[in-house]
């Protein structure tokens, strides 16, 4: 019963108690190890993950072989390509492990089966998907139209931890910024507030 | 004068790799039994056994990363270890020099192998621990103590049987070069074969050698190979160890706190409160500048 994703089921998507079990009969997890990928482009994605413990990234590469980094997932996030998982499309990205990951597995019949057996669940599944359109529309935003400095403000507001767990080109990606100008935002930052 | 007797003897963990540098066995906090609480002060022990490293033109290390709430102490053996921090601190240590450094209110700091060394390639062979500070001092100002092997003080064995390099604490009414926020006994035994010194430490001191270097005999009972950690008990006071062939041992005894420690990554808190506040003033660059 304390697993983290049950626990999230119950603390945050509101999931009653005798329901629980019948949710958790319908997942599987994953161990997987960094450098690990969960999905390649060009493949359809047949699954969404929960991370328990971890970090993933979701990213496309283009011709010139460089990443774009689009979503990182660390605890208590889902990742999946969503656009591929629900109309069964080749996808146009990948998904790999940036640290040892512990992963609850499910895939789109979970998602039909656990909002007929839990309203709340149901709820809860829209509720994470306007609130994905809404990051995605932010974040559409912030790239078209804001300073280095703002995006990375709202980074670190979104991912507070993940400037500790990942290099700072992984960063530079997400803000698509290239790492030099996200050194340059970082040292700004530090002339401002180290006192 | 009661006897200390030995809780454990802990085996080298398979190696990984701390950024691309430093291959190290980690004994504290994830070796059974030995987790923060129970070495109390000593909260993390990397231990990198001797390792030959071929020659790279491009230094290997670690990159900018930060600290907050302990002291980071780098024990070279082999090798050597060039290091940059935010307080403009740095430096380079190598054979029987350590690094001494208070990460206190918080620091950014990098550490790579010396660039000579790296090009030569060679034996790299080091011990880093954390010592945690006590709540009172953990937000007080950085500050970095270079130690090098000549200001170490040392106090020779009798009878030829080696020498003891006290680098924090005292041993036999010799005090240690470091200085440090609560009670800490810090030491490198060097003994030649058969060489024997008895240590003694409050009964409540958390305690534990590693062999660095030979094999040796703890408490004329326990025959300890190269690379293994002792773990002491937190009962009695004195232990001996004898060196079977010629060997160095790295011995540590401190006062536990005894305070809560909330842990994440590089920064070490009473509080969990403190950790988020530790995270975001990294984030907001409250650690200063440091180039990569």
């Amino acid at each position: 019963m304390d697993s983290p994703f049950l626990k999230y089921l119950s603390q945050t998507v509101h999931v009653k108690q005798e329901h629980l079990p019948l949710l958790d009969e319908l997942i599987s997890r994953r161990q997987l190890k960094k450098n690990d990928v969960l999905l390649t482009a060009g493949q359809v994605c047949k699954h969404m993950f929960f991370v328990e413990e971890g970090l993933l990234r979701l990213f496309s590469t283009d011709e010139n072989g460089k990443e774009h980094i689009v979503q990182f997932a660390s605890e208590n996030w889902f990742m999946s390509e969503r656009g591929s998982l629900y109309f069964g499309t080749p996808s146009e990205f990948s998904i790999d492990v940036l640290e040892d990951s512990q992963l609850v597995v499910f895939d789109q019949e979970f998602i039909e089966k656990a909002s007929s057996i839990s309203a709340e669940f149901r709820t809860y599944n829209e509720y994470l998907l306007q609130n994905h359109i809404r990051h995605l529309q932010k974040r559409i935003n912030l790239l078209i139209g804001a300073s280095a400095e703002q995006r990375y403000i709202e980074f670190i507001n979104l991912y507070a931890d993940l400037t500790l767990r990942i290099p700072q080109w992984m960063i530079a990606s997400y803000l698509g910024i290239t790492p030099e100008s996200l050194s340059r935002v970082r040292k700004g930052l530090s002339r401002q507030n180290f006192k | 004068m009661k006897t200390r007797n030995i809780e454990l003897v802990v085996p080298p963990r398979t190696p990984h790799f701390v950024g691309d540098g430093f291959r190290v066995h980690n004994f504290i906090p994830s070796a059974y039994r030995m987790d923060m609480k129970r070495m109390d002060p000593f909260i993390m022990l990397d231990y990198n056994s001797k390792f030959h490293l071929p020659p790279s033109d491009k230094p290997r290390g670690v990159s900018v990363h930060p600290h907050r709430g302990f002291e980071t102490v780098t024990i070279a053996y082999k090798g050597k270890v060039a290091h940059h921090d935010s307080s403009g601190g740095g430096g380079v240590i190598g054979e029987g020099d350590v690094q001494w450094m208070t990460a206190a209110s918080g620091v950014l700091h990098k550490e790579y192998h010396e660039e000579n060394f790296s090009k030569a390639g060679g034996d790299f062979q080091m011990v880093q621990l954390w010592v945690n500070l006590p709540s009172k001092d953990k937000m007080s100002t950085p500050k970095y103590q270079g130690i090098s092997n000549e200001q170490i003080s040392k106090y020779y064995l009798p009878d030829n049987a080696g020498l003891i390099e006290i680098i924090a604490g005292e041993f036999q009414g010799q005090k240690g070069a470091a200085s440090t926020f609560s009670p800490v006994n810090m030491m490198n035994a060097k003994l030649e074969k058969g060489g024997q010194a008895t240590f003694s430490f409050p009964s409540h001191f958390s305690t534990g050698v590693l062999v660095i270097e030979g094999s040796v005999l703890v408490n004329e009972v326990e025959n300890v190979p190269t690379d293994h950690f002792v773990l002491l008990e937190n009962e009695g006071t004195d232990f001996t160890i004898q060196a079977i062939e010629k060997a160095i041992v790295l011995v540590l005894s401190g006062e536990p706190l005894n305070e809560p420690i909330a842990a994440h990554g590089p920064f070490v808190m009473n509080s969990h409160q403190e950790i988020i506040q530790a995270i975001d003033d990294f984030n907001q660059g409250k650690f200063g500048y440091l180039e990569e």
